[in-house]
């Protein structure tokens, strides 16, 4: 059973979709980017996943167990949600001592997740008087005070100055290290694809694709290839029976990654399928992220 | 649902609104007494009683409640606390609870300042003095009132989370609707929750002697406070648990 499971899981907001049938799961000792344009879905995701939001349709769990079910929650799940915010006139210590409290942690692991995080000179300070990095470590020092085994991380980069960027990455690969699940939300690919393993790609609520960076996005040297057909439907299930990945463009046609024009090609002429279109696809990161995506640099 | 209970009593403890409030309602308080006590004259047993009542733990208290629970929603801390504590209902539970242990506790500092204060001064000044047993019989019914507004307090900022609108709210209700009820209406207005009922608790200090009849029994206004303070528990927790934190 995996540290999280993330089954047909919806949520409708009124008259809109925010979260379309996800489907997926997240392995510990690895980072998952959870990534997405902005409005994507991904912290309505991740609030559903801690019980904050109740899912229209579909389970989110912990080794199959919602989050309002688990018995000690802070031990088994940390998270540090987009607009995390402190009363200000309380210090970062006592907000530590809060949550220890509460969750019935020792007391003595607040001085390490203050340490651990750096904020151990500015711990007896109000929270009103910390900038946004500050805030951030805190946050994070808030989502490790129980040892958790996963870390959940919406957009944490966000307000942070380059060090306090690298900072991050280091702090997320360490604690991927340590054997903890990570899943690190992002609208900016860049910011997260040095230290992801794997991605989940989401836009307008739906899967856009699941798996390692490579598979997912390809990259510049991965051999991937844009399709068209006269039936693109059928030529995505002659793909599919061939063991590859498909991903629906949102120009139309089909992006088959990991395979060549030539191999895609075959594939089509066995299963009767004419084509209109086959090209192999050079591209960045970005490129891919923004085709996934239907961003405005999808080609 | 004791680490709860501990986790919201340092919440209390850990900003300055707390000790604030205290501060306000000790001052008051004792401004009330000095002032009364120095200036008034030829007391009466009933009138040093009532002298004693004035504690204005009460008005604090209930605020404090509103505030610590709508507060959560100014500041934004609600999901840092669901997050901790996903169970809402214990979590409503806990907070109100610990709201009455905080309004008894300041209610029981005030008390004692007051009766010492006034005692000092009035035994200075050859006039009568309260009896032990009429002390202890103000102090229970102060305690027992601040404890039930601070859950109620809790209880409306649970319903009306936005702060400023509660407090709004609690204040017109406190100081122009029940008055303007007990006056007209007193058949309905001693079954109010900021002044009908806890009069009703403490007697008829504060009121004037023909109101002070149409006061509700202490144990009966105990009741009628204890099921405001389950309606807005009741309502409160519907609201909590059916809201998506977004």
């Amino acid at each position: 059973m995996a540290p999280v499971e993330i089954r047909g899981l919806s949520k409708r907001f009124g008259s809109v979709l925010a979260v379309d049938d996800l489907t997926f799961d997240i392995a510990a000792g690895r980072v998952t980017g959870f990534l997405g344009p902005n409005g994507a879905g991904k912290s309505t995701t991740l609030r559903a996943l801690l019980g904050l939001v109740r899912p229209t349709a579909g389970t989110a769990t912990f080794e199959g167990s919602r989050y309002d079910q688990l018995e000690r929650p802070a031990t088994k799940v940390g998270a540090v949600l987009e607009d995390a915010s402190f009363h200000p006139g309380r210090t970062g210590r006592n907000h530590l001592r809060v949550l220890a409290v509460t969750g019935r942690h020792p007391p003595e692991r607040i001085d390490a997740v203050l340490e651990a995080v750096g904020l151990t000179p500015a711990a007896d300070r109000r929270v009103k008087g910390y900038s946004m990095g500050m805030r951030q470590r805190l946050a994070i020092a808030s989502a490790l005070l129980g040892d958790p085994e996963v870390l959940i991380l919406d957009e944490p980069t966000n307000g942070l100055d380059p060090p306090g960027i690298a900072w991050m990455r280091g702090m997320v690969r360490e604690q991927a290290t340590r054997g903890r699940a990570v899943l690190v939300s992002s609208h900016l690919l860049a910011e997260v694809a040095q230290s992801v393993d794997d991605v989940v790609v989401i836009a307008k609520g739906k899967m856009r694709g699941h798996g390692t960076l490579e598979q997912v996005l390809g990259g510049d040297e991965g051999p991937s290839t844009e399709v068209r057909s006269q039936d693109d439907d059928r030529l995505a299930r002659v793909l599919q029976a061939a063991g590859h990945a498909v991903t629906r463009l949102p120009a139309g046609g089909l992006l088959v990654l990991g395979v060549s024009p030539r191999e895609v090609g075959e594939i089509a002429h066995d299963g009767g399928v004419y084509l209109v279109k086959l090209s192999q696809r050079s591209r960045s990161l970005e490129q891919a992220f923004f085709a996934l995506t239907g961003g405005e640099q999808a080609e | 649902m004791s680490a709860l209970l501990q986790a919201e009593l340092l919440k209390l403890r850990t900003t300055r609104t707390f000790a604030a409030l205290v501060a306000a309602a000790l001052v008051l308080s004792l401004l009330v007494v000095v002032l009364v006590a120095n200036l008034g004259g030829d007391f009466t047993a009933d009138e040093v009683r009532d002298l004693f009542t004035a504690d204005f733990t009460g008005l604090f208290i209930i605020l404090l409640g509103v505030i610590g629970m709508a507060g959560e929603w100014r500041h934004r801390t609600i999901t840092s606390t669901v997050l901790a504590a996903p169970d809402r209902i214990r979590l409503l539970g806990a907070k109100m609870l610990a709201y009455a242990a905080a309004g008894a506790l300041l209610s029981l500092i005030v008390t004692l300042s007051i009766m010492l204060v006034g005692s000092i001064i009035l035994s200075a000044r050859d006039e009568e003095t309260a009896a032990v047993a009429d002390l202890v019989d103000v102090l229970w019914r102060n305690l027992l009132v601040a404890a039930l507004v601070g859950a109620l307090g809790v209880g409306i900022g649970a319903v009306v989370r936005n702060q400023v609108a509660a407090i709004v709210g609690v204040l017109f209700v406190a100081f122009v609707l029940e008055p303007t009820l007990l006056g007209l209406l007193p058949d309905y207005g001693r079954f109010g929750p900021t002044q009908g009922a806890p009069g009703g608790i403490i007697g008829a200090a504060g009121f004037e002697e023909e109101d002070a009849d149409e006061l509700l029994a202490p144990g009966v206004a105990t009741l009628v406070m204890l099921g405001w303070i389950g309606a807005l528990f009741a309502a409160g927790a519907a609201r909590l648990r059916g809201s998506d934190l977004v």
